[in-house]
């Protein structure tokens, strides 16, 4: 590791003034579960190291019935697993939750830090100069891409390795960013990017620019949201692939809803055409099996990944069951 | 008649059969009986360390810390074949804090895996030492490493065993890509007439992967210089050894060097040698004057430290239609790395089943990758792994059960030389298992199950030698206050080795364990010992105890008679007291009769003696999985396993459970996840961490039960104890493997059985 300064800010705009100048310069710090990783195998050697710990006021859940529930960038993982009213009211948020790496991990990574983590190509994490670190090759391509993505890819191929974004951006999730001057908030479908509008960063943080708040609509009560995470080994293992759901469901059927698939792009995967197709969906298996041709249609797998996507289908359709009741051809 | 004699000693230590001379104890003793009537020996009675570790007292080699004692870091080559150009440490040399840098220009020139050096500038894998740095700390170390500047020519390479086969491979060593030139052969029978004779034959390939030993304790020693005197403290598993190829190495009488191992987190094969990085330590230690601390990282341990070599297998086998076997052939390649190991995977097929035509014809081949060491059952996991699928193949063409099929073909005597075994009761074995996993509700047509998720059984057997023997030797050690040590250069490698050997002379002297010490592991105090591999260990030492025990019992009464100035039969034994009632009671305990005799403590030596003639010495069992595949995502769920040995005389109930625990569960990271990947463009490696490189949780392990169908194999040796460390896991893939297919008619032939290669086989 190479040495740093190590600065400790009491507020968001010391934070922001901080870490405003450039990536290489500075990095922000909450869980550390992720930056010191980059920071040991040398992925990221900054000058200076920006610990979030100690700013005040984004370590809560506030939940006001009927309206939204909104997290702290600071809140654990392992807080949001445990919240009886997410738990309740947001069953596929606890559900990734628990789901994310370990106990450790999770008593330490925050719910900001989760967001922004960084890929887990392991050419990014191993000692190879690739497009994403400024070089000229991806070397995923044509080399070993087992758990590389299906679509969004080019020129690179990473997956978006977090848990929370998946269900996040299907429950219609808002990020609160805030920098020195300003601030704004932007749904999760516009917080992350593909590699093609920026190779280098996953999201549209610019330098000296901090999360703050998850801000989630609270659903209704016709509205059921779930998750499924598939992995290799069954605990501290990224997903392979996973699937979040939100629908909304009346009289038999699918009045509208939002799929999201983590594990198959780089970012979080939507697809207009299969939310479109749910509306108004009958919960009978035929029309189910629709869906599922219908799904990740333009999927370009890699060499070595092309399981992925009867994967991706399969967990979606065993999640739309898990949610519903469905009629039996 | 000499109690003791040295006699020619054989046996099998790994995969290989080794020959040397040792001296045996030529006492006979009464064989002891089942172990229910034992008091302590077979007894699942606590590890005499466990509070140690369990506390964290416990001291590793990494523990030791001495005054002025410096750290030490190796610089590793980053490309898979390079030659160093030049070398300028100068920049590293003057960091703050840097005290010593060795390199092939500076150090010695020391001959390494037998054709390299301890620094060769031909740099032929990712991890090849290019440099050592001794500093203050282990992160200024680290950062004279990034100083260090070397310049590389780049060499074609080529990770993959079949590709170095070619003719146009580029070529790592000047005798070619093939280990000692061309392919080990074993012939029996005649091939030809046996394929001729069959009324079936299936020919199939089957694949395993590269695993990574990944013991929980890293590799690293302290060294230490007190004049021309080296002490070691090291990871290792065998200290005799480390000894022997350390002084070698720096030219030093064997008696100048002392290593000493005390707590270990495992080996698993790994350190059944000694490692470049303690020389390398050495060398600075003598230098800069100072001790020295080398600790190797994950990274480095994925590297550089071993594996168990991938295998490609062809193999073929007959059956007539009743199913007899009439012939097996194998062709493998292993990868054995950069430099000269063994990659053989033929000892199943050779010695599993009565099979009279057998054929065989093994390639070892150099790769751009780290070297193969010995791994828990070196060959026999990879091999059961294709020969039971095979098996399972050919009964099902038969029309046969598979166990059936296994009976039918059951070796009653060694197949390769037709002698008995001492103990086989590998068809007990198969009963228990079978009985006990549900056999009959497998599913009678693989695959037949309706529903996303489909549930198989499935079975493999195993064969393993395990038997030890001489030369192994044990000192005991009365003390006058009636406690006693236990001294032998053997080492625990986190088996258990320290409790059961207490619990054997504690049997023997009839006193707790708890006033037994055990002292393991030092070359300079400890009587001969081998390393402690092959699941020999417990089979070597334990017959040296108790030789060394009845020897002490006996000088016991020896002294009680003629303190109580009686003959023996009138004095009695029990419980550490001597007593008689002649010619009134009196009694002795045996603290006091020691207090009696001129000299401080009594000693006694104890032999291991001699393996039975013309035998063949096997530890036998099988494991039976139970297995639920779901077809929606291609995951495997291992459900159960019923493992059922034959290990002879189980010493101790709870380190023997455990044992067979750690070897599933290693079988099943090996069946389910456990992947060295090298990167096929660059030639490096991708996973050389533990959250890529995926070792079982306890969320993967299923239920386990064990069923040990022996009692003692008194033909064997006065303990009667057989291996079990590496028969554990032997069978899991296998079993594993055979039971995926019962659930999914679709047989997977290349581990580890993701689930990308079930969901596509499934789609297919
Ligand atoms: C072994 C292992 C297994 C894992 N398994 C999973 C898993 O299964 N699922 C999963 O989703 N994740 C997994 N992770 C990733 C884990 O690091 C994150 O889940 C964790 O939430 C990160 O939070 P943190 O607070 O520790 O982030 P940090 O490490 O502190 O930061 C991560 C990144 O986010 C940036 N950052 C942090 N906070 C902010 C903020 N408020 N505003 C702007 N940028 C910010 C940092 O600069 C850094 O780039 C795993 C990690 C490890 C090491
Ligand atoms: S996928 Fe992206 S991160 Fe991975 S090697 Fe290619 S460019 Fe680099």
């Amino acid at each position: 590791m190479k040495p740093f300064v190590y600065h400790q800010p009491k507020s968001i705009e010391e934070a922001s003034v901080l870490s405003a100048k450039n990536w290489e310069e500075a990095v922000l710090f909450a869980g550390g579960t992720d930056v010191l990783g980059l920071l040991k195998d040398g992925i990221e050697e900054p000058k200076e190291v920006i610990n979030l710990k100690g700013l005040e006021g984004l370590d809560q859940i506030d939940f006001t019935k009927g309206k939204e529930l909104r997290i702290g960038a600071l809140v654990k993982i392992a807080q949001i697993a445990e919240h009886p009213a997410i738990k309740q009211s947001f069953p596929a948020l606890a559900q990734a939750a628990a789901q994310t790496a370990s106990p450790q991990l999770r008593n330490m990574g925050t719910i900001g830090g989760n967001i922004c983590q960084r890929p887990r190509c392991w050419y990014f994490r191993g000692d190879f100069h690739c497009l994403r670190k400024g070089g000229d090759e991806c070397f995923a391509v044509e080399g070993e891409n087992k758990y590389h993505c299906v679509i969004g890819g080019g020129p690179c191929y990473i997956v978006h390795p977090s848990d929370l974004t998946v269900v996040l951006q299907a429950l219609g999730a808002k990020v609160t960013i805030v920098w020195k001057g300003g601030q704004k908030t932007v749904p999760t479908s516009q917080f992350f990017v593909l590699p093609e509008e920026d190779l280098y960063r996953e999201n549209i943080l610019k330098p000296g620019e901090i999360v703050t708040h998850i801000h989630i609509p609270v659903p209704d009560s016709k509205m059921k949201s779930g998750y499924l995470k598939f992995k290799e080994r069954d605990v501290w293992d990224f997903a392979v692939v996973s699937v979040a759901a939100s629908v909304r469901i009346a009289n038999g059927r699918i009045e509208s809803g939002r799929i999201v698939f983590g594990g198959v792009a780089p970012k979080p995967w939507e697809e207009e055409t299969l939310n479109r197709e749910l509306k108004g969906l009958p919960l009978k298996d035929a029309d189910l099996q629709k869906l599922k041709a219908l799904a990740l249609k333009e999927a370009e797998p890699l060499e070595q990944n092309a399981y992925k996507i009867p994967l991706a289908r399969n967990l979606m359709l065993s999640l739309l069951k898990e949610l519903m009741p469905i009629i039996p051809n | 008649m000499a109690e003791n004699k040295i006699i020619k000693s054989k046996f099998f230590f790994e995969e290989e059969e080794i020959e040397q001379l040792a001296e045996v104890s030529e006492r006979k003793y009464r064989p002891w009986p089942n172990n229910d009537k034992l008091k302590v020996v077979g007894k699942g009675i606590t590890r005499l360390d466990g509070y140690d570790k369990v506390s964290g007292s416990a001291t590793y080699a990494f523990d030791v810390i001495l005054p002025r004692m410096t750290f030490a870091k190796t610089l590793r080559c980053p490309h898979p074949h390079a030659r160093i150009k030049s070398i300028d440490t100068s920049k590293a040399e003057k960091i703050k804090g840097v005290l010593g840098i060795i390199t092939y220009l500076n150090a010695p020139k020391i001959k390494w895996y037998g054709n390299s050096f301890l620094f060769d500038p031909h740099l032929r894998y990712e991890g090849d030492e290019v440099a050592c740095v001794a500093a203050v700390s282990e992160a200024i170390a680290e950062q004279a490493l990034k100083a260090i500047k070397v310049e590389y020519e780049l060499l074609p390479f080529v990770v993959d065993a079949r590709k170095a086969l070619k003719k146009d491979a580029p070529k790592l060593h000047k005798e070619g890509n093939v280990v000692r030139g061309k392919p080990s052969k074993y012939n029996r029978g005649d091939l030809q007439n046996g394929l001729k004779e069959a009324d079936v034959v299936i020919e199939q390939t089957f694949n395993t992967q590269v695993e990574i030993h990944n013991p929980t304790e890293p590799h690293g020693s302290v060294v230490n210089w007190n004049g021309d005197h080296l002490t070691i403290w090291d990871s290792t598993q065998g200290v005799f050894r480390v000894r022997s190829q350390v002084a070698a190495a720096l030219g030093l009488p064997e008696s100048n060097v002392r290593v000493i191992k005390k707590y270990m987190g495992g080996g698993f094969g790994s350190k059944l040698e000694a490692g470049k990085y303690t020389v390398m330590a050495a060398l600075l230690a003598k230098t800069i004057g100072r001790p020295v601390r080398i600790a190797l990282d994950r990274r480095e341990m994925n590297l550089a430290v071993g594996n168990r070599p991938d295998s490609f297998q062809t193999l073929k086998g007959a059956v007539t239609k009743d199913g007899r076997l009439t012939a097996l052939y194998l062709k493998s390649i292993g990868s054995a790395g950069a430099y000269p190991a063994g990659t053989g995977c033929a000892w199943p097929l050779r010695s599993m089943y009565d099979c009279p035509n057998v054929s065989v014809e093994e390639y070892g081949v150099y790769i751009n990758a780290g070297r193969a060491r010995a791994f828990r059952a070196p060959g026999h996991v990879q091999g059961f792994f294709a020969l039971e699928q095979l098996i399972d193949m050919l009964a099902e063409k038969v029309n046969m059960d598979p166990l059936e099929f296994r009976l039918q073909n059951y070796a009653h005597e060694e197949p390769n030389w037709h002698i008995p075994y001492t103990s086989k009761l590998l068809k007990q074995a198969y009963l228990v298992g079978a009985k006990s996993i549900g056999w009959e509700q497998r599913n009678k047509v693989a695959g037949s199950q309706s529903g996303p998720i489909k549930t198989g059984i499935g079975m493999s057997s195993q064969i393993w030698w395990g038997g030890g023997g001489p030369p192994a030797y044990a000192n005991l050690k009365l003390n006058r206050d009636g406690s006693v040590q236990i001294i032998a250069g053997s080492q625990d490698l986190g088996t258990g080795t320290y409790t059961i050997l207490a619990q054997v002379a504690s049997e023997v002297l009839d006193i707790p364990v708890e006033k037994i010490e055990v002292i393991l592991g030092d070359t300079d105090t400890a009587p001969y010992c081998g390393s402690s591999g092959g699941s020999t260990t417990a089979a070597s030492v334990t017959p040296a105890v108790r030789d060394a025990a009845e020897q002490m019992m006996d000088k016991l009464y020896s002294a009680a008679m003629a303190q109580f100035d009686l003959p023996k039969n009138k004095i009695k034994y029990a419980k550490g007291k001597f007593s008689t009632v002649e010619p009134k009671p009196r009694v002795l305990t045996i603290g006091q009769l020691a207090r009696k005799m001129g000299e401080r403590v009594l000693e006694t030596v104890g032999r291991r003696e001699a393996n039975p003639k013309g035998y063949a010495i096997n530890s036998f069992g099988a494991q039976f999985a139970e297995v639920a595949v779901d077809t929606n995502t291609g995951k495997i769920k291992v459900q159960k396993i019923v493992a059922a040995y034959d290990i002879g005389r189980v010493l101790n109930r709870l380190t023997i459970d455990n044992q067979i625990h750690g070897g599933i569960i290693q079988g099943l990271g090996f069946a389910l996840f456990e992947d060295r990947i090298l990167d096929r463009n660059t030639g490096k490696m991708l996973n050389a961490n533990f959250h890529d490189y995926k070792v079982p949780t306890i969320k993967d392990t299923p239920e386990i039960e064990i069923h040990i169908v022996s009692e003692t194999d008194n033909r064997l040796s006065n303990t009667g104890v057989k291996g079990v460390g590496e028969p554990a896991m032997i069978p899991t893939p296998a079993a594993v493997a055979n039971a995926v297919y019962n659930a999914i008619g679709k047989r997977i032939t290349s581990l580890p059985l993701t689930p990308d290669k079930i969901l596509m086989a499934l789609q297919s």
